[in-house]
């Protein structure tokens, strides 16, 4: 796959001296979905502004589809969508004319327009209300219409920002499932931000913590579990098993990919390093021994803990800077409208 | 050629979006019909007695406020141009504007492109309810179209100083303030009230530099029923260039304050 979008060293110093993004690097491939997780006031949005060329990097170097962020600003927007968190659509107009004018915005012919238009409103289950005024849509309605009109143009690359801040969970599974159908019917690439913990492990492919503008950490969901700690299994046994406890525990230790063993409430407490893989092992093993297991479960170390691991802090303890505050108000209370 | 079209397209299309705000709000095209009734009606009953004051240009001061109520009505629309960007700003729809490929020109001239159809289709307004009221228009259709025109272009340049000044004043409260500290003298120092003959020499002085009054004047004129084609010239070359140097700035302010 190939590399669509770069960052070398991409920094962006605000007037007054603020250091929101500190050198970052970082590369995404074509097709993938990379998010980019930590909390308000991380860098989150202005690294994302740089990239879509909504603000000029201090410092550094960004390509997207090949074509420098600064230098070809033109052929960059063209191939990118781009859905802010203020869901910034117009309320005045029907669904069909933002659709419409967003169509108008990126060049395209009328007749491109009316199928494509069709098709992203058929996505996101706007197509029956599309001639109603934006005033009367629901928030859910209005982030859905937001991103339709970010797809109407077949970007590459589509940029989603906090895509689901103050949404409602059906709506916000609605949302992972347009963004999974993207990824598989389109190969299109989606960077998003979010600083949802859930929306990162269960949605993205790579994730990048940021913090204080700096990239902590990057890799998958599973790669970064795993950098902080093994996954825990926990074995229950038949009732008439206790007899070869010793041995059990001697067999287990050999095993290469565990860890420890530990016993605790009349269960083996196992920590390994990749679960999926040891379980089947040890499973066998304990029933060449005889051994009869009654229940077997696993239990991997969630993104708080790798959170907390990298930054040293809880993302929810995060205290928003006022803007970020009033932004985000903002966003909420148009969403639940 | 090309570039040149799609620019075209981009400036019409920022404007069709202001166009369907403006249809949209009903409340204000009622008030933009209400309020020359009352300027008209109520102003031109009041001052009616003007007229025997010697020197007054006008037989009837209806006929002579005509002009000057189309003058401020594209004032006061025009200076609100601004405050579309400021809320675009806010509610992050520029933003949106900015990560298309437009050029970044078309967001500054569509909407001053938009203020002044709004005007236009204003004016025709006031002349439909001028006409109502009795009102009798010297030049007849031609020159109505062209006393439109005049007020296209004064709205298109004060429209250019209200952009000029979202791009540097930022919030709502802010360009508010400025704004009404602008129109409001903007149309006293000018002709659209009183003849600049009966004014003391100083405000004469000022009104004759006024933007506003090479709209009001060359508009007078044609109600009155003059075709004075040198005047006129020369008044509508001022406002064209008024209007070309005030969307340079405009623009260029513009890119500046998104760069």
């Amino acid at each position: 796959m190939d590399v669509i979008i770069e960052a070398e060293k991409l920094t962006k110093i605000y007037p007054g001296g603020v250091l929101a993004v500190d050198h970052i690097d970082l590369s995404v491939k074509e097709g993938e979905i990379f998010g980019f997780l930590g909390p308000n006031g991380a860098g989150k949005s202005t690294t994302i502004m740089m990239l879509v060329t909504l603000l000029h990097p201090t410092e550094g170097k960004a390509r997207i589809a090949g074509w420098d962020i600064v230098q070809h600003r033109g052929r960059v927007r063209s191939v990118l969508g781009y859905v802010s968190q203020d869901i910034a659509v117009d309320e005045y107009l029907t669904g069909w004319e933002n659709l419409l004018l967003q169509g108008k915005l990126y060049h395209l012919s009328p007749q491109e327009i009316k199928t494509r238009g069709k098709e992203v409103l058929e996505m996101v289950d706007l197509w029956e209300r599309k001639d109603e005024l934006v005033q009367n849509y629901s928030g859910g309605m209005r982030k859905r219409l937001d991103i339709a009109c970010g797809l109407i143009h077949r970007p590459r690359i589509l940029f989603l920002d906090e895509p689901t801040l103050g949404l409602d969970i059906q709506t916000r599974s609605k949302i992972w499932e347009y963004i999974r159908q993207l990824r598989s019917e389109h190969k299109m690439t989606i960077f998003l931000t979010t600083h949802y913990m859930d929306e990162a492990d269960k949605l993205c492919d790579r994730i990048a913590i940021i913090d204080h503008g700096k990239i902590m950490a990057i890799g998958t969901p599973l790669e970064l579990k795993r950098s902080v700690g093994g996954d825990l299994v926990s074995i229950k046994f038949q009732e008439n098993g206790n007899g070869q406890r010793e041995e059990i525990f001697t067999a287990l230790k050999e095993f290469p990919l565990v860890e420890s063993v530990k016993e605790k409430d009349s269960q083996l407490l196992i920590v390994t390093k990749d679960g999926n893989t040891a379980i089947p092992q040890i499973l066998s093993r304990l029933h060449d021994m005889g051994a009869e297991v009654q229940s077997i479960s696993m239990k991997r170390p969630s993104l708080d803990d790798v959170f907390l691991f990298y930054t040293g802090r809880q993302l929810r303890d995060e205290e928003a800077s006022p803007q970020d505050f009033y932004r985000m108000r903002m966003a909420l209370r148009r969403a639940k409208r | 050629m090309k570039r040149l079209t799609n620019i075209l397209s981009d400036i019409w299309y920022v404007c069709w979006r202001e166009m369907k705000h403006f249809w949209g709000q009903k409340v204000r095209i009622l008030m933009n019909i209400i309020q020359p009734v009352i300027w008209l009606g109520l102003m031109g009953n009041m001052f009616s007695n003007i007229t025997a004051i010697p020197g007054f240009p006008a037989k009837s001061y209806l006929q002579f406020m005509t002009p000057g109520v189309i003058a401020m009505t594209s004032i006061f629309g025009a200076a609100f141009g601004g405050m579309s960007i400021v809320f675009d700003r806010r509610f992050g729809y520029l933003n949106k504007l900015l990560a298309s490929p437009i050029s970044r020109v078309s967001i500054p001239m569509g909407k001053m492109l938009s203020s002044a159809l709004q005007a236009g289709i204003q004016s025709i307004i006031i002349v439909l309810i001028a006409l109502a009221l009795g009102v009798k228009f010297g030049t007849g259709f031609t020159g109505v179209l062209v006393m439109v025109l005049v007020a296209m272009l004064l709205t298109l340049a004060i429209s250019g100083i209200s952009l000029s000044l979202s791009a540097v004043l930022k919030t709502q409260e802010s360009l508010m303030a400025v704004v009404n500290f602008l129109t409001m003298p903007l149309i006293f120092t000018s002709n659209a009230m009183f003849p600049t003959n009966m004014m003391p020499k100083w405000l004469a002085s000022i009104a004759s530099y006024n933007p506003v009054s090479f709209a009001v004047e060359p508009m007078r004129n044609l109600i009155l029923g003059s075709w004075n084609w040198g005047a006129l010239g020369v008044d509508i070359v001022a406002l064209i260039g008024f209007g070309v140097l005030m969307t340079i700035i405009a623009t260029l302010l513009f890119r500046r304050s998104v760069a």
